[in-house]
């Protein structure tokens, strides 16, 4: 592994997102995550536009999506991205309150990786993170990356 | 009138029917009558036409009779002999006839035996008269020759013959009379009859517009409730989505900012302080737990159900090594006696034994030993009443209407926790399976929870 893969973090409470920093930070890897306010800045991300547009080309090691997000939300990204031959590879992690059997079962429908109940508790919400940020950031070997080739947008977004 | 405004409309429609239909049946009844006394009228008719015509006939003969034996004792002819033997042949069965046809009136039959007898003895004046006329000659006879024999019987029999007629007419114009009169009562019930028929059919139609009418209503009354409650369990499905997914988060910041405080001050705040944190970070847990409570509550009534057949054993089995964690460093006794296998929703019917063993346990924990028995209280053909019972701390039966009730607790939260939820799912499920639940206990007594299942219908 040449280059330290991103972990991108769709959040769009700052408290949530702080307090899920707070669990990176214990584990060192908090410098890795790219936080995202919500599934436009996620979308603008993947694509490298808007305010992404000047930044390292490759895909992040994995997506912790929260499922309600403004303007574009958890779902309707994690259909583009999975819709998508270049940004299909990337393991997304749907990380949310809802415990609602329609949210799981359309996550992984659209081929989420993983589903994730934000606890709570403060101490198992910090595990998790913790244990998610490490396994999908540090352990998990991401696909090797293809010949780039992105650029276009789908119609859809 | 009154008393007709209190009956209920299926009364007054009933006894409007029976109305209607007693008047038909009696309109019947007497048109039926009325066509039968026609019927009789006109064969009575026929007869006495009959009669009236073979007076004549009889009289003609009698006649006939009467002129030829005179001329036959006058001139001794014998031609007129043999036209007088012709006439008289035939009048027996003038007289048979006649009889045949006044047998159903008395006085015209005593009248025609009358008439015969006067017949037969001025037939055989004649008969004596010719006899004599051929034996001793025109002087014989002289003495009868002119007036003939037997005159006062042919005035006799004149004046009989027109009363038969008479009266035989007078029936006959009487029954005329009774004709027209039963023709015309007819005619007129008959109409009345068909108009009654008419208001029946018209009435019929009428309710039965009425009925479809109704139907048509309450169907659709039904299809915008349907709708209106299909829209009130969405609203009421993205309520708890937004509870579920909206309210946790709060509650999460408020655990997650006290640890983090905890963690970035914790050195320089004093106990006070530290429990002040603990107790925000415990009541945000504690929320938490009746937040998902709620939603597992709300999610047990809204759940489609499986039907399938579940072992209870097995299903207790499995209940147990889920709550090993809570069984450890107690001192429990079971006593588990076998329970059948019921029809059901696995994982619902595992939520009621979790939520009344984890009852049983939590309320025993005060005890020295906790002694909890699951048994079958009684076994019915279809279905099965199951009861956990525990030696805890019970409770006052008084308050027995409460204990299934959500967000009912008969205990403080620092006697025993708990959201006052677990009973109420309990009921919840095995109401959706069809079935009922109760308790019996006592203050410091234990208490024993009872429900009902439907049986599976495979005993194997």
């Amino acid at each position: 592994m040449t280059t330290v893969k991103p972990i991108l973090l769709a959040e769009d409470n700052p408290r949530d997102a702080e307090l899920a920093m707070a669990a990176m930070e214990e584990h060192h890897i908090a410098d890795k995550v790219v936080v995202c306010r919500d599934g436009a800045e996620v979308l603008d991300y993947l694509y490298c536009r808007g305010i992404f547009s000047s930044r390292q080309q490759g895909n992040p090691a994995v997506v912790f999506l929260d499922l309600k997000m403004p303007k574009v939300d958890g779902l309707e990204v994690l259909k583009t991205i999975k819709s998508d031959v270049n940004l299909k590879p990337i393991p997304v992690v749907m990380l949310t309150s809802s415990r609602e059997e329609c949210d799981l079962s359309k996550s992984y429908a659209l081929g989420a990786n993983a589903y994730v109940v934000k606890p709570v508790e403060f101490h198992q919400f910090i595990t998790a993170v913790k244990e998610l940020g490490v396994f999908w950031g540090v352990i998990n070997e991401p696909p090797p990356e293809g010949s780039d080739q992105r650029g276009h947008v789908p119609a859809s977004v | 009138m009154e008393w007709f405004t209190h009956w209920s409309i299926e009364r007054r429609v009933l006894v409007g029917f029976g109305l209607v239909f007693a008047g038909i049946v009696i309109i019947s009844a007497i048109s039926y009558r009325n066509t039968a006394v026609l019927i009789e009228n006109s064969r009575l008719d026929t007869k006495s036409h009959e009669l009236v015509q073979l007076l004549g006939s009889v009289e003609d003969a009698l006649g006939v009779a009467e002129s030829s034996h005179r001329r036959y004792l006058v001139t001794g002819d014998e031609s007129y002999l043999t036209s007088y033997r012709a006439v008289v042949e035939r009048i027996p069965e003038y007289l048979r006839y006649l009889r045949g046809l006044t047998n159903e009136t008395g006085q015209q039959q005593d009248r025609v035996t009358t008439l015969e007898q006067l017949i037969t003895r001025q037939l055989e004046a004649e008969a004596r008269a010719i006899a004599q006329r051929i034996k001793r000659g025109y002087e014989g006879v002289r003495h009868l020759a002119l007036s003939g024999a037997g005159k006062n019987e042919i005035d006799e029999i004149r004046r009989l013959m027109t009363e038969l007629d008479t009266v035989e007419q007078r029936a006959l114009q009487a029954r005329v009379a009774q004709s027209a009169e039963s023709t015309q009562s007819t005619i007129a019930l008959l109409g009345l009859g068909a108009f009654l028929q008419l208001l029946l059919l018209a009435s019929v139609y009428v309710l039965i517009h009425h009925d479809v009418t109704e139907r048509r209503r309450v169907a659709t009354e039904l299809r915008s409730r349907g709708e209106l409650l299909q829209a009130a369990n969405k609203e009421l499905e993205a309520f708890s989505y937004s509870v579920s997914h909206d309210l946790r988060a709060p509650l999460r910041h408020i655990d997650g900012y006290a640890a983090l405080l905890s963690k970035a001050a914790g050195d320089t705040l004093n106990d006070k302080a530290h429990r002040y944190l603990e107790t925000i970070s415990g009541s945000a847990k504690q929320m938490g737990q009746l937040i998902d409570d709620l939603l597992v509550f709300s999610r047990m009534g809204r759940q489609d159900m499986l039907h399938t057949t579940v072992s209870l054993d097995q299903l207790i089995k499995t209940v147990l090594h889920d709550l090993r964690l809570d069984l450890q460093g107690r001192a429990i006794s079971w006593t588990m006696h076998p329970l059948p296998n019921v029809s059901g929703d696995p994982a619902m019917l595992r939520q009621v034994f979790v939520n009344l063993i984890s009852n049983a346990l939590k309320f025993t924990a005060t005890r020295p030993e906790s002694k909890i028995e699951i048994g079958v209280a009684t076994q019915g053909p279809a279905d099965v009443e199951v009861f956990v019972r525990d030696n805890g701390v019970g409770f006052d039966m008084q308050y027995v209407d409460k204990l299934f009730g959500v967000f009912q607790r008969l205990h403080r939260n620092d006697e025993f926790e708990g959201t006052g939820i677990g009973l109420a799912n309990v009921r919840r499920i095995i109401h959706r399976h069809g079935g009922r639940t109760w308790a019996e206990g006592g203050v410091d007594q234990g208490a024993t929870f009872y429900f009902s299942l439907p049986l599976a219908r495979s005993l194997s």
